[in-house]
């Protein structure tokens, strides 16, 4: 399979960037694809955070853009699965400390090992967005169902075009089912009507992924995790597999089978 | 001989005695040289008499005007109408001002994207919150208008705003500033059309 460099954005802070590159790394190195995600968010790094391999971090991505280590040498194998990997991003430097073109090489250096390169990209539209996307192949754009994040998320997919980058997919985060019915908060639809660009996935509010985030632990190796679940249906999609797109009606499937494991209990 | 009036903040110049396109040229350049206090954005009108003037000529003209930062609002002349007279005065568009400069853009027009264009603009697409369409002309959007959309951006007001569904954030039309109105969500399933009336922009069903 020819390798794909795909970069996680989102323009907006806070909407999941790294827990969407952290979780889908992890989906995507449990259908034995070998994957590397790439931490750009320089001078504010997370992802090693999210993932539980902080405390394994010697080198990072400007130590290899400079030449003071091997590539091979800061890429952190992931203790749970032998196909992942991460690459860590520097926390004492800031975003100058790379350019887009060192960016491009190390993405292509990495194609040859790898059939997934993630790139967690940081918020904004500076110098280090510039640089997550200059190797990339394919854009995910990741966005909340809130104005803000729609309106931030339309500028991010006007740069990806302007930038080559015309074949964008977005992923709508922390919907909430029930607020949606209510018509408090915005509906699929309504986000994709504006953004007009194809949807990738769906993943449901979860308060299991602060849980597992605040563990070092993806949400994707619970069984019971809603948005673990919605993550591993995204790296199917990603490796090629047809898979139904979530709807509204999953939530009421989901309470209904609550409300039949409560009875089960209760009998 | 030629003259430079000043009429209610529009200049008009009249060239229609000289008897060459050259000598013309030259004499518009002489009067804006000597009299170089106009404010940027003036709109002029000149006075060709019977002379037909190319559309190459037309841009000549307009480049002149351009380099002293004037805006041709209009060529006045005796002579014989350049474009064919419109048969049918009727529909919408009837009282459109003509532009010569269309430009048609194939695509969604995201945040933080900007368009300009002296004359039309038409948009295949999208216009979304955070973007802004300006034309000197009209334009016309054929999907959602959510952003903003300046037309008649050098003050004409007979400039028209028009899109399958209006919905902007804000709408200028020559000088006038208008947003729909706070707390009030209205759905119009149809194409609509902004236009100044007696003096405001008033929106109004696209009748085709």
């Amino acid at each position: 399979m020819k390798s794909r460099v795909i970069v996680i954005t989102s323009g907006k802070g806070g909407v999941g960037k790294t827990t969407t590159t952290a979780n889908l790394g992890t989906a995507l190195a449990m259908t034995d694809s070998k994957v590397v995600m790439i931490d750009t968010d320089i001078g504010l790094r997370n992802l090693d955070v999210v993932l539980g391999l902080e405390n394994r971090i010697v080198f990072d991505i400007v130590d290899v853009v400079n030449g003071n280590c091997k590539l091979k040498q800061a890429l952190i194998k992931d203790k749970r699965f032998d196909g992942l990997h991460l690459l860590p991003a520097a926390q004492t430097k800031d975003k100058t400390a790379i350019t887009p073109h060192q960016m491009k090489n190390l993405t292509n250096e990495l194609r040859k090992d790898f059939d997934f390169i993630l790139v967690d990209c940081p918020a904004g539209i500076e110098q280090g967005f510039r640089n997550a996307i200059a190797g990339a192949d394919d854009a995910i754009v990741v966005c909340t169902p809130e104005v803000s994040s729609v309106r931030d998320a339309d500028r991010i997919i006007g740069l990806l075009e302007a930038s080559g980058l015309k074949n964008a997919r977005l992923i709508i985060n922390r919907l909430r089912g029930k607020m949606v019915k209510r018509g408090d908060m915005m509906d699929i639809d309504d986000i994709i009507d504006i953004l007009s660009i194809d949807l990738l996935g769906v993943v449901p509010e979860d308060e299991s992924i602060v849980v597992s985030t605040n563990r070092g632990e993806p949400a994707v190796l619970e069984t019971a995790s809603r948005a673990g679940g919605a993550y591993r249906r995204i790296a199917r999609r990603l490796v090629g597999e047809k898979v139904p797109m979530y709807s509204l009606d999953d939530d009421n499937n989901n309470l209904m089978d609550k409300f039949r494991k409560m009875l089960k209990l209760a009998r | 001989m030629s003259t430079i009036l000043n009429k209610s903040g529009e200049l008009h110049i009249d060239l229609s005695t000289l008897r060459s396109f050259s000598e013309m040229k030259h004499e518009l350049e002489q009067r804006l040289e000597s009299s170089k206090q106009f404010a940027p954005g003036t709109q002029v009108r000149v006075h060709v008499g019977d002379r037909h003037l190319s559309s190459k000529q037309v841009r000549e003209i307009e480049d002149i005007l351009l380099d002293y930062g004037l805006h041709l609002r209009d060529l006045m002349g005796n002579g014989p109408p350049d474009e064919e007279a419109d048969p049918e005065k009727e529909g919408p568009f009837y009282s459109m001002p003509h532009y010569d400069r269309t430009i048609l853009i194939c695509r969604h027009l995201r945040s933080g994207q900007k368009l300009f264009s002296e004359g039309n603009i038409v948009v295949l697409g999208d216009v979304n919150p955070g973007a802004d369409v300006i034309a000197g002309g009209n334009i016309l959007v054929m999907g959602s208008l959510r952003g903003m959309a300046h037309a008649g951006a050098f003050g004409d007001e007979s400039a028209v705003i028009s899109a399958y569904r209006l919905s902007p954030t804000q709408l200028r039309i020559a000088n006038h500033i208008t947003r729909p109105p706070d707390g009030e969500v209205i759905v119009v399933e149809s194409p609509e059309l902004a236009r100044i009336r007696a003096g405001k922009v008033v929106i109004e069903k696209l009748k085709i």
